[in-house]
């Protein structure tokens, strides 16, 4: 399936795009990530809880950047599975400046949702994605707009793996996370929550 | 005399209980906190290939007793699931495996199974089993599926399963000569059957007997009993399945066995406990059958008056990923789509392809709805190009009732000729005009478009071959008490067989229709049986307890004879006793001479007191006579030579909205004939219910698979089912009784009519509704939606603005 979207950050390109590969950045501003391993170059494994409507559960799955074009786009290309349904998307994410200091993401992914989330969860997967999406653009505008180190270094605990690799736990949230905000937060989305984005509203254009 | 109960609305004695809630089901069974509850790891792909399944995770989870893959199945369990009707066309006929080996074929295939203390570790434990898949691109839809651009199974080319032709006379021929010719595609979608109660299987083993105990929901015990005996290697005699009540089957538990009907009894005899699997809604969409995708080309031939010359139809099933059930559904098509009618050449040939999707298998009227459309469909197209009545292209190419017995040339489904033994078609044509009022409604439709109103009115003829072979068995015993205890082995879905099965014994038995009891689908009953399909129970195991009583009432004559001392011809049954015509006073009653059927030694109650050796018998003879049983018991079979064939017509006006294209049911009328009825009321019954499904089938339900071979609509909240709100209010049935000269009792089945000309008679209605506007406007895909209505119209503006 095919979905495509855009969102717009008011955050000038260049900011977004060195936001957008911080890993740092990343686990900390995907709705429902909590935890983000570097294994390569641009290349994450990841944990994400989500929901979608009575379907939550914990995904684990990798994401991966390629074909960058500095402040132009990048392929996004995810795998996400978990007791509740798989997700495998290649997203194509481009940036423009529609307005000086504003960045526009859009993106064009293809993306295959399985097991129940598909099944019984699709119904929900548009609304959800795209308050996932809104979400995340919103969390990264405010990250790169807080004072340096806050969302950076100071909330994200960074840690060696075994294997050596970088890893970046998601901060507690203030106040703890609520139950149905968690809920709603986050799917299979990895890195891209655009994804997620894309795949619920692909299912949802589908349907004729 | 007694009232004949054949042919009485007698009320149905199942349901003081299943609306008191006291329905008995496999879930109702085994209830307790030592039963292990079991759940399975489903494919989210629709094809990938396993690469690896790590259950590490779930070894050491508390309560979990058991966690299976393929490869911890050995033996017959190991190989694939049987292929259950072969079939020499069927030359790629492929089944899955208990547990999926290497590769997954549609979404939804079991992969593991786990057994654990409740459903809840199971399910916990299955979302623990991780599996590293290799994604296989998906074949998805028939257009996919014959371009065979992506294969479902490597070794079948052109993801084609089997081929079929079949020919009489040369049709093609006979088109090209004929003074007019048309075609058609059409395309009908995917449904299923949604029975309330899903699959569910509950088995035990029992070390002290060697013995295994299943209680499984099908539509086939001692086919499931086989089954198991042969997977787990077990004798027959071993094994035992019982079949309580079932909520609902509609087709899609005839297919046998499923994984969980193995894995279940692997599991109790491997862990030495009682194991239930219960399946869910989602599963039931994702893991059970659907039915219905067909699409097809045809090619007609006629003359002036509509006659059919030449008949040429090609189509293409959509089989799924596997093919346990063989090719019945595309078979029955095929043959049935001629319905009472008589072409003079006919070719049919169709190819069953494979596709990532749910395995396809019957779903009531079992490709008879297919094609209905394609025939039905053929018949308007053929009146509106000559310009003539709807009816009277049909009524002139009727098979006459003269003609019977009907052979149209060809194999029907069952391996036997295709030949009708009776019916009366044109007296159905007249009896439905006259119940919908085909010739007023000219005038009514056009009073309506005068109000800015769109009504259309369609029919469609169908005639369904019900009661196939090869048997069905009944035993009849009555025991001392007077009760009367009647077992046959097919099984019951809520049809009614307790009640329709003890009318056949009152009338033929004499005795009280309270004291019979009707047991079906236990295999400790009545071992030998074929299954509840086909329409067939009525007509089979009907036939067979009308012929089990009957020899139990000549023992029962032949006892009381000996005991009142009269001639045989001279005794009568009424109300369980048998009294002598004309000297009601000199009796005996049914439960006496069970006591004297079975001669004793020892006498445990007053009763079996007139039984024993001092009392009874001649000293000069055996006590049990030659060629007699002890006890008063009656079992016999029944096996006829081929089906017996219902007919009907459904006829439906419709209205359509003119902005929002929603389609309302006005009036619904059917005209139907299944030979002699035995209770009009339970016939009607299951009219009600077919046409409610049929409904759904034509507006509602379909699979909704994406590209990528998900099913988007995998529960209730997107699967629309009609509601009663949907279904007509009224539904005006007439019978006609055109008896079978096949079975004693002169009847027909009745189960699967009411659902198969909904999309073609629904179709019909539409079109008419839509012609005086929207001219052109053909209905070639079922089902329909108002949106879909909407976008047909929008391609045929009204002439005005074209």
């Amino acid at each position: 399936m095919k979905i495509s979207g855009s969102n717009v950050v008011d955050q000038p390109v260049d900011k977004v795009w060195d936001a957008l590969l911080d890993p740092r950045v990343l686990v900390a501003t995907i709705p429902g990530c909590e935890r983000l391993e570097e294994t390569g170059q641009h290349q994450y494994a990841m944990t994400v809880t989500a929901g979608v409507a009575a379907i939550k559960g914990t995904y684990s799955g990798s994401c991966s950047l390629s074909d960058l074009r500095e402040r132009e786009g990048l392929v996004m290309k995810l795998q996400g599975a978990g007791a509740p349904g798989t997700v495998d998307a290649t997203v194509d994410v481009r940036f423009s400046e529609p307005a000086p200091g504003q960045t526009e993401i859009s993106y064009e992914a293809d993306a295959v949702v399985g097991g129940m989330v598909g099944g019984v969860g699709q119904r929900m997967l548009s609304s959800v994605s795209k308050r996932m999406a809104g979400e995340f653009f919103s969390n990264v505008g405010s990250a790169i707009s807080a004072p340096p180190g806050v969302a950076a270094s100071a909330e994200v605990a960074a840690s060696a793996s075994p294997s050596g690799a970088q890893v970046f736990t998601a901060p507690a949230k203030a106040g703890g996370i609520s139950s149905q905000d968690d809920f709603i937060k986050g799917i299979v989305v990895g890195a891209g929550l655009v994804l997620l984005g894309v795949v619920a509203g692909s299912v949802f254009g589908r349907r004729r | 005399m007694t009232t004949k109960l054949m042919g009485q609305k007698v009320q149905r004695v199942e349901d003081q209980r299943f609306l008191r809630g006291k329905g008995r089901y496999v879930d109702d069974v085994a209830v307790g906190t030592d039963v292990l509850h079991a759940a399975v790891l489903r494919s989210p792909h629709a094809h990938a290939r396993i690469v690896d399944i790590d259950v590490s995770d779930v070894l050491d989870l508390e309560g979990v007793h058991a966690v299976w893959t393929y490869d911890d199945l050995t033996g017959p369990m190991a190989e694939p699931l049987p292929l259950l009707i072969p079939h020499p066309a069927l030359t790629h006929g492929r089944t899955q495996y208990a547990l999926a080996r290497d590769e997954v074929n549609y979404m939804g295939e079991a992969i593991a199974f786990v057994v654990a203390d409740d459903r809840y570790v199971a399910e916990d434990a299955v979302g623990r089993i991780r599996v590293d898949y290799e994604l296989l691109p998906p074949v998805v839809g028939i257009p996919a599926a014959r371009s065979a651009e992506r294969l479902v199974h490597e070794d079948v080319p052109g993801n084609v399963g089997a081929r079929m032709e079949q020919n009489v006379g040369d049709a093609k021929a006979a088109i090209q000569q004929a003074p007019h010719q048309l075609a058609l595609d059409l395309t009908i979608e995917r449904s299923s059957c949604q029975p309330m109660e899903g699959r569910g299987t509950v088995a035990r083993w029992d070390p002290d007997q060697d013995r295994l105990q299943a209680w499984t929901s099908t539509q086939t015990s001692t086919g499931v009993r086989a089954a198991i005996a042969v997977k787990l290697e077990l004798d027959l005699g071993q094994v035992d399945v019982i079949t309580p009540d079932v909520g609902g089957g509609f087709g899609v538990k005839i297919n046998h066995p499923w994984p969980e009907e193995l894995l279940v009894p692997l599991a109790a005899r491997t862990l030495g406990r009682t194991v239930k699997y219960t399946e869910d809604r989602r599963e039931h969409f994702i893991s059970t059958a659907h039915e219905r995708g067909q699409v097809q080309h045809i090619e007609v031939g006629f003359d002036d008056d509509g006659r059919l010359l030449g008949l040429d139809v090609e189509f293409w099933h959509d089989h799924g990923a596997y093919t346990p059930y063989g090719l019945i559904v595309p078979i029955i098509t095929s043959t049935q789509l001629l319905g009472p009618y008589k072409p003079q050449s006919y070719r049919v040939v169709f190819e069953s392809l494979y596709t990532n999707t749910v395995m396809v298998t019957p779903y009531r009227g079992a490709g008879r709805p297919q094609g209905c459309f394609a025939m039905e469909r053929t018949m308007d197209a053929i009146a509106a190009y000559l310009g003539k009545d709807r009816t009277a292209v049909r009524a002139i190419n009727f098979i006459q009732p003269d003609e019977f017995p009907y052979d149209h040339g060809l194999v029907f489904q069952d391996g036997r000729e295709l030949e009708y033994d009776s019916g009366d078609y044109p007296a159905s044509l007249e009896k439905i005009k006259a119940l919908v009022g085909w010739d007023e409604f000219p005038a009514f439709q056009e009073e309506m478009a005068a109000q800015g109103r769109r009504v259309g009115i369609g029919l469609a003829c169908y005639v369904e071959g019900t009661g196939v072979g090869p048997y069905e068995g009944a035993h009849v015993h009555i025991e001392t008490s007077g009760k009367v205890k009647v077992a046959t082995g097919l099984t019951t879905q809520g049809q009614g067989h307790a009640t329709v099965f003890a009318q056949l014994v009152a009338d033929e038995l004499g005795c009280a229709f309270e004291d019979v009891e009707v047991v079906t689908g236990d295999t400790r009953r009545m071992a030998y049986a074929v299954g509840t399909f086909a329409s067939r129970a009525a007509v089979m195991s009907g036939s067979a307890i009308h012929l089990a009583a009957k020899r139990a009432r000549e023992k029962v004559l032949k006892i009381a004879a000996d005991a009142l001392e009269v001639d045989e011809k001279d005794l009568q049954i009424e109300n369980g006793v048998v009294s002598v015509k004309g000297a009601p006073e000199t009796s005996i009653d049914l439960g006496t001479i069970s006591v004297l059927s079975n001669p004793l030694r020892y006498a445990f109650d007053e009763a079996s007191k007139a039984a024993t050796q001092f009392q009874v018998g001649d000293p000069g003879k055996p006590p049990v006579p030659e060629d007699e049983e002890p006890g008063l018991e009656g079992k016999d079979f029944y096996s006829p030579e081929r089906a017996t064939f219902a007919s009907g017509i459904h006829a439906v006006i419709v209205e359509t909205d003119p902005e929002t294209a929603e389609i309302k049911i006005l009036k619904y009328a059917v005209v139907h004939d299944c030979g002699n009825l035995i209770n009009p009321m339970i016939v009607e019954g299951q009219i009600h219910g077919g046409v409610a499904q049929g409904v759904g089938g034509a507006l509602y339900e379909r699979m909704a698979y994406d590209e990528s071979g998900q099913l988007l609509n995998a529960s209730f909240m997107d699967f629309l089912i009609p509601y009663v709100t949907e279904v007509p209010d009224g539904i005006d049935i007439d019978h006609l009784e055109t008896p079978s000269p096949l079975n004693p009792l002169g009847i027909k089945g009745a189960g699967e009519a009411g659902v198969i000309p909904s999309a073609a008679v629904f179709a019909a209605a539409i079109e008419d509704a839509e012609g005086l506007d929207h001219p052109g406007l053909a209905i070639t895909a079922m089902p329909i939606s108002p949106s879909e209505l909407f976008a047909l119209r929008a391609q045929h503006p009204p002439e005005e603005s074209a």
